[in-house]
């Protein structure tokens, strides 16, 4: 339940924040959706198993699964990846235009 | 070996050619045209062999996982095509060099021409059906390259022709997808000898229709006939070879293939009459109507085309030896006419039949030729169409079925012949009769006019003695119905009924003839309210105006309107799933803990405040927090490797966010009420789905068979016991190949982004001026601290990913330690002061290693896979992986993507004046440089 609120919230301000105006914005609001999927990834092994998953550390049977947080980690590393490179987009538009904003909404529509 | 040779030696012609007029210049045409001829005479070299019921073939394995083979087949009704294709071809080619202009470069044309018969023959050839599509869509694509050669005025024709007969493939490629599910096999010579395995399954309807349309595009019957004469703006030898004589008859040579296995359905016999015999008149009709020569011959062929694919819809052993007889004589008279339309039109400037008249005063020779190839054409005694037009009205009179069918097929294919004798008896009188209108005409070249003599003089020759055609048109029969035939050809039958049908044919011929006055103007003023073309064009910019109607989207340049698409088809998505409910087990086996609520808490004001602040840096502050508290999540669920990459990752963005931050304005924008409330609705509802979808497809069942094995096996497999990070090195290494490739695929792009930041050192324009007042005593207690603090944090990056196999650590996370490193130190010297190492090398090291890890793998049979190995010392045992090494390139490739971004986004940007002279980025790598 508590892994299903915390999907729920972080998607939401990531929407939310990815539909604003500025690429500043946008990045922060795909971060919080990138956590909302890492969360989730987190979640489809089971939150019932929360031992951690190092071999004669913890009993095999109550370790969490593995599987989906090596996923998670690299996900993890690639929205640090496309993270950087949002910004870097939002830096080079603030060279031409003042704002980071691309283009003038309402002139765009 | 005769069949791969003869192929071979075809595409060696197209890839010598260009370099053949470059020494020849268009008379490279003579030795292309000697090249044919050695091949057509290899072919018919086989003759024997093949009317003794005998074949030539090849077969060699091509993808045998799905039973493919390179098949090529020679039998009777590939004899006739290939002796066309060859025979034909090397008249085309000994008639182009005097044809085309002495100068400009004709080695696109000659080559394509060469690569176009080499295809022609393969379809011909082909006994597999994958190699028969291949070569159907060759003979496509060479079609349109060779039309859209004539220039600007080529463009529409030409696309019109490739998107006509290109659907047309598609269908093609259906069809035989189709068959070779039903048949189960791929071999045409196994499915022609049991038809039924096609005929009796439910798709042989589909598989008719498919080849139908494949068929009638190609040979442009109708509805789609109006691409061949569009197709008249290539030059001449074009036309005459592609589009009279072989590529249009690829669709004849497709229905007579597959006619063993449709030719008793009456629904194929009905529909092939009845379109072949309407092609045949409306285009006949068509054809008198024009008097530009070359546009009459393209519907002339449109019509004969029509006549052929009636004759193939009888299916009669009969209508079946005519139908290969008529391809055979059009092919001769329909190529001498082209060529020597094309000779008038050099000579005379014209192609105009009614500028033309009395052409044998002042051109005897090309009169009497075009004289010889128009009578074939009308069919007039003793030429060869007229042998194969009364063996077609007997066939037709044959036709299976009511007695009423056949007559009535037979007197429609007279009105047709009968327009056709009109049309073609035009052209005769413009070549004999009629006062001479330009008598300073004259001869051309002898060289010019025997590539056309021959076929005219062939039409007469087969015509006396059409006897010897009779072995090998019944071998043709025989091996395209699979039944033995024994038709007698001759010129003369004695009194029957075929007879008084052509003496009809003659005498409306000559009617519509004398009467050319009044049939012109009653053709002329009634013109057909759409035309094929007009209609063509119509629907092509109606699919133009539908993808724009769909791209539309898409065009705006505003961030918003690009994601509101995908955002609101998975809010969709996930609605209608979560409206489904899924039937889950009732009771989640996941435990809710007192700690989760407070992470839920904190998570829920930090995130609220992030949607809600006006001001830049605290957002980047609640964004680290956010990440922060995800990071401690991941630490309760179980995932300490998680929670070590979360947190330090968290650090990492905050460092770039804020010196990215440092050039935009303190404050986000202003964003309108009602774009918030929309965007606060869409969030919620996101929100609520993602959550429910998490609540119903999570945590609903024990412990998942991937985790009970790794946690059993990944310490014997591996050597580790950190499974997440054997996970990412050992067993799902390939995966993080490609995860890693892709960061360093943002670092490059991030390179290439902001290639107009300024060197380092370079006077920055737009850096704040303001400095602290201080600023060289504090560098000195940063720089301090940075080298006090430096080579700790590397030490604990080196701990960490040597003890990843083991405890919470690895590459991943000591690369992340080591960019905060490489941040510490950098920070005290600001931006203009360049960084001790550079990213690209590490990424280029790094990915390097990474690979040459996977391919040392090979030598264990398999890439990435680790190789292990035991160093002992004294007493310890200390287990060493080639995984480690793998590790070592994904920290070298993330540590370089970071310190990519550091070093770029942190320096300032130069004026937009002065960025041509702005370094290369890629230097060395043949990188852009601006």
């Amino acid at each position: 339940m508590s892994a299903a609120v915390i999907v729920g919230i972080l998607m939401a301000g990531g929407v939310y924040l990815v539909l604003q105006r500025g690429l500043v914005r946008v990045t922060i609001g795909f971060v919080l959706i990138g956590h909302a999927l890492n969360s989730l990834l987190v979640a489809a092994g089971g939150m019932g198993f929360r031992a951690v998953s190092f071999i004669s550390t913890s009993d095999p049977a109550e370790a969490a699964d593995p599987l989906p947080q090596a996923f998670a980690l690299t996900a993890i590393v690639i929205t640090f990846g496309i993270t950087i490179y949002l910004f870097g987009l939002a830096r080079s538009g603030a060279e031409d235009i003042p704002a980071d904003d691309v283009p003038d909404e309402e002139r765009a529509s | 070996m005769i069949l791969p040779v003869t192929l071979g030696t075809l595409a060696a012609t197209a890839l010598a050619a260009p370099a053949l007029t470059t020494r020849l210049g268009r008379n490279a045409g003579y030795p292309i045209a000697a090249i044919f001829l050695a091949l057509a005479g290899l072919i018919a070299a086989q003759a024997a062999e093949i009317t003794d019921g005998g074949s030539v073939s090849t077969k060699v394995d091509w993808i045998p996982s799905i039973g493919v083979s390179f098949h090529l087949h020679l039998d009777g009704l590939s004899f006739l095509f290939a002796m066309l294709v060859l025979g034909v071809g090397a008249l085309i080619m000994a008639y182009s060099p005097r044809y085309l202009k002495a100068e400009g470069d004709h080695g696109r044309f000659y080559s394509l021409l060469s690569l176009f018969a080499m295809s022609m023959l393969g379809l011909v050839l082909a006994r597999d059906l994958v190699l028969l599509f291949i070569f159907w869509e060759f003979t496509t694509l060479s079609s349109f390259l060779l039309i859209g050669g004539g220039g600007l005025r080529a463009i529409q024709p030409a696309t019109r022709a490739f998107v006509v007969t290109a659907s047309g493939g598609l269908a093609l490629l259906s069809a035989i997808v189709l068959m070779s599910v039903a048949a189960g096999t791929t071999d045409m010579t196994v499915i022609m000898a049991n038809p039924s395995v096609v005929t009796d399954s439910p798709l042989a309807v589909a598989i008719a229709i498919l080849i139908l349309a494949a068929a009638f595009t190609k040979s442009a019957q109708l509805p789609f006939h109006f691409w061949l004469p569009d197709a008249m703006v290539a030059i001449t030898p074009v036309s005459a070879y592609l589009h009279a004589a072989t590529l249009v008859k690829g669709g004849i040579y497709l229905l007579m293939r597959f006619s063993p296995l449709f030719n008793d359905w009456q629904m194929w016999q009905v529909t092939l009459m009845t379109v072949g015999l309407t092609t045949a008149v409306i285009g006949a009709l068509f054809a008198l109507k024009q008097h530009d020569l070359k546009a009459l011959l393209a519907y002339s062929t449109v019509s004969q085309l029509g006549f052929l694919i009636a004759l193939v819809g009888v299916g009669t052993p009969a209508a079946l030896a005519a139908a290969a007889l008529h391809t055979f004589a059009h092919a001769l008279f329909k190529a001498t006419l082209f060529m020597l339309v094309g000779i008038i039109d050099r000579e005379a400037g014209s192609r105009d039949v009614r500028e033309l008249g009395g052409l044998r005063r002042v051109m005897p020779v090309t009169a009497t030729l075009t004289g010889l190839a128009a009578m074939s054409m009308a069919g007039i005694p003793p030429f060869i169409g007229f042998v194969s037009k009364e063996e077609a009205y007997s066939a037709l009179l044959d036709t299976p079925g009511p007695e009423w069918t056949g007559w009535l097929a037979a007197l429609t294919a007279v009105c047709a012949a009968g327009l056709t004798f009109a049309y073609g008896f035009r052209i005769f009188y413009g070549a004999f009769a009629g006062p001479t209108t330009q008598r300073r005409l004259y001869e051309p070249s002898p060289a010019f006019l025997t590539p056309a003599a021959i076929p005219a003089a062939l039409g007469l020759i087969f015509g006396l003695a059409v006897g010897v055609l009779t072995p090998m048109i019944n071998r043709t029969v025989a091996d395209t119905v699979m039944t033995d035939t024994d038709a007698k050809l001759s010129l003369w039958h004695g009194f029957s009924a075929p007879l008084a049908l052509s003496a009809i044919t003659i005498m409306i011929g000559l009617l519509l003839f004398f009467g050319r006055y009044p049939v012109d103007g009653l053709l002329h003023r009634h013109r057909l309210p759409i035309t094929g073309a007009g209609a063509f064009d119509a629907i092509y910019q109606g699919c133009l105006r539908l993808g724009a109607w769909i791209g539309a989207p898409t065009k705006a340049s505003t961030i918003g309107a690009h994601l509101a698409w995908p955002l609101a088809g998975v809010l969709a998505l996930g609605i209608v799933g979560v409206l489904m409910w899924p039937d889950v087990p009732d009771t989640p086996v996941s435990p809710t803990r007192p700690e989760d609520w407070a992470v839920v808490g904190v998570l829920a004001v930090a995130v609220v405040s992030l949607c809600l602040v006006r001001s830049r840096i605290s957002a980047i502050v609640l964004l680290g927090v956010v990440g922060f508290v995800v990071g401690i999540w991941f630490l309760i669920a179980g995932a300490p490797d998680l929670a070590l990459t979360q947190l330090l990752v968290e650090i990492l963005t905050v460092v770039v966010a804020v010196l990215v931050l440092r050039r935009l304005p303190p404050f986000f924008q202003q964003v309108r009420r009602s774009r918030k409330a929309v965007a606060a609705v869409a969030a919620v509802a996101s929100g609520l789905v993602a959550g429910a979808a998490t609540f119903l497809l999570t945590g609903r069942r024990e412990q998942s068979p991937a985790a009970q094995y790794l946690m059993r096996e990944a310490e014997n497999n591996s050597g580790g016991r950190n499974v997440v990070n054997t996970v990412l090195v050992d067993f799902r290494a390939l995966d993080t190949l490609g995860e890693v490739t892709v960061l360093a695929i943002a670092g490059l792009g991030l390179l290439t982004l902001l290639r107009h930041t300024a060197p380092p050192g370079a006077e920055l324009s737009n850096l704040p001026t303001v400095r602290p007042p201080d600023r060289a005593g504090n560098m000195v207690i940063y720089q301090f601290t940075a080298r006090l603090l430096f080579p700790g944090i590397a030490a604990i990056a080196t701990f960490l990913l040597l003890r990843g196999h083991y405890e919470p650590g690895g590459g991943f996370i000591a690369a992340l330690v080591a960019a905060v490193a490489v941040g510490v130190l950098q920070m005290p010297h600001g931006p203009s002061h360049p960084p001790r190492i550079a990213g690209l090398p590490l990424i280029r090291v790094g990915l390097t290693l990474s690979v040459l890890v996977g391919v040392w793998g090979l030598a264990d049979g398999s890439f990435l896979r680790p190789l292990r190995g035991y160093l002992t010392i004294g007493s310890l045992d200390i287990g060493l992986s080639s995984s480690l090494l793998f590790d070592v390139g994904i920290l070298l490739i993330v540590l370089g993507m970071a310190v990519v971004a550091f070093e770029r986004l942190g320096r300032g940007s130069l004026h937009p004046a002065e960025r041509s002279v702005a370094e290369p980025v890629l230097q060395g790598q043949g990188g852009e440089r601006r």
